[in-house]
């Protein structure tokens, strides 16, 4: 049992890795437009694609192809940024969201378009092999790069945010018009966390990838689905916390790792059972998130 | 040449007329008050100043230049800075933050942000005490001195007021219009607009808006005299 127990919970930490990176670009965007952005696990969908065709396709060294991956994903930010939400700026939050489930549908179906000859694709790891094998389980070296990476961008985002151009886009996202009137333009700002909320994405795709072998909607609907872990992460970590978001992700991965033991006699769909039950009862209970203090008036 | 003058100056929101084609000028060390009732047009016309409404038809020019569609951003850059109607501080920054940010056009000129700094807490002490603290969790007449000084950051040439008094008591109002004044005789011209009539004593001119049109411009005194403020203000 504290063999299984042990396993759930490193399986876990590394799921909730790739659910961390997808519910921290849901959270910027969330506080950057106040929507709920559909497309976020699909820059990573696309990140992956890309990377895919790079490294697979055209045998691009497998960094170049990471890099052309992660740009694909950052394109496809900005695009949604310009072509979708700019221009919905000024609509309810409810076409915003529809605006958004749009450009991930449409994102699928080219997906779908053009991988309809091999739908079910297989990425290099960034180095094969296990690493280490705690508790019995099986440590990737691709998961510890996924989690590595993970540490890196948290600590880069906790550095970003407390730069000007971090406080900048944090006072964008409290007023954009008193931001506006002190200078920052804020279709800059929009743009800025639109690409970094891409790129979120992106590596969530690019990481994951390796792990499974993946088709059209890898991470929103296919067999590395990190859509709906990475929306209870951010609403875990109650949507506006950037730390809130990156723990409320490992916590996911755990519980749902969790739901496989078999104390529960390997249940279909056990982990997403005990999920949808653990985020009931905090919402229940403490509906502002897990990792949130006191809110401050304006 | 004035330092600001707004010619023919027609507003409005979607299929809504707010400003018929007002007129005025302000003169460089001026503090001009912009008075009226709610509705009367006080807060589009600075609005459109600053950049945050574009008129579908007369001109804005500072400094002899026609400012035409510049964002905000650039109107800042250029010397135009605007304190909003209802202070909008960034409530989950703190107050040296908040500062910091009014001098966002100004960023890479370090030493001379330090020494606007320096100059804003010798107007507000009050945020020199309480510049680690959320802006959000400042009582309102702090939020409103956060809000002036955060403008001022920019160094501006013309400062721009948006209902400075609005929710806050006597004292502090009275407080927050003795620093205007000492910020105008400082050097920067200042346009203030207030519904409280009890700016006019601070003021070197006070325009009269009316449901979109400017009905009177006068010094303070003489409108006092001619007893305007019961004709356009009520008691």
């Amino acid at each position: 049992m504290t063999t299984e127990l042990g396993i759930a919970v490193v399986n876990g930490i590394f799921a909730g890795s790739v659910y961390a990176l997808v519910a921290l670009g849901i959270v910027l965007i969330y506080r950057a437009s106040g929507v709920f952005n559909f497309a976020q696990a699909e820059f990573g969908t696309t990140g992956l694609f890309a990377a895919y065709a790079g490294v697979v396709l055209w045998n691009l060294p497998y960094w170049l192809g990471l890099l052309f991956g992660l740009a694909a994903a950052v394109a496809m930010g900005l695009a949604t940024e310009r072509l979708v939400i700019n221009p919905l700026r000024n609509s309810s939050r409810v076409t915003l969201l529809v605006g958004t489930a749009g450009v991930a549908l449409a994102a699928i179906g080219i997906q779908f378009w053009q991988s309809n000859e091999q739908p079910i694709r297989e990425m290099p790891k960034i180095v094969e092999g296990v690493a280490l094998q705690p508790f019995g389980a099986a440590i990737t070296w691709q998961h510890l790069i996924t989690l590595g990476v993970l540490i890196v961008v948290a600590l880069a985002l906790a550095v970003f945010f407390r730069s000007p151009s971090g406080v900048a886009i944090q006072a964008a996202q409290q007023d954009g018009t008193a931001a506006e009137l002190v200078g920052i333009s804020v279709r800059r700002v929009s743009m800025m966390t639109w690409a970094i909320a891409a790129l979120l994405g992106g590596l969530a795709g690019v990481l994951s990838g390796p792990n499974l072998t993946f088709t059209a909607g890898h991470l929103t609907f296919g067999a590395g689905a990190a859509l709906l872990p990475g929306f209870m992460a951010a609403v875990l970590g109650g949507m506006r916390s950037m730390p809130g978001a990156l723990l409320g992700g490992i916590v996911v991965g755990v519980i749902e790792q969790l739901g496989s033991l078999s104390l529960f006699g390997y249940m279909s769909g056990g982990g997403e059972m005990m999920l949808f039950f653990f985020l009931l009862i905090v919402l229940l209970l403490r509906p502002q998130g897990l990792f949130v203090r006191k809110a401050v008036a304006a | 040449m004035a330092l600001l003058e707004v010619s023919d100056l027609v507003v409005g929101y979607d299929a809504f007329p707010v400003l018929h084609g007002i007129e005025f000028t302000v003169e460089e060390g001026e503090l001009c008050v912009l008075l009226g009732l709610n509705g009367a047009g006080k807060t589009t016309t600075v609005a459109t100043i600053a950049g945050l409404v574009h008129p579908r038809s007369g001109h804005v020019r500072f400094e002899g230049k026609d400012l035409g569609r510049r964002p905000p951003s650039a109107r800042v850059a250029g010397g135009i800075s605007m304190c909003p109607e209802g202070r909008r501080v960034f409530p989950r920054l703190s107050v040296r933050q908040n500062l910091r940010l009014g001098a966002w056009t100004r960023r890479r000129q370090s030493k001379a942000v330090q020494r606007q700094l320096e100059l804003v807490y010798d107007y507000f002490p009050q945020l020199a005490e309480r510049e680690g603290q959320l802006a959000g969790t400042l009582s309102g007449g702090e939020q409103q001195m956060l809000a002036v000084g955060r403008a001022l950051m920019s160094r501006p040439t013309l400062l721009l007021i948006d209902e400075a008094s609005l929710g806050l008591s006597p004292t502090v109002v009275s407080s927050v219009w003795e620093v205007t004044s000492r910020i105008r005789q400082d050097g920067t011209t200042v346009l203030m607009v207030e519904q409280n009539a009890g700016a006019l004593p601070f003021a070197d001119r006070a325009l009269i808006m009316e449901k979109g049109t400017l009905v009177y411009t006068g010094v303070g005194d003489e409108l006092r005299a001619v007893n305007l403020r019961e004709a356009y203000l009520g008691s």
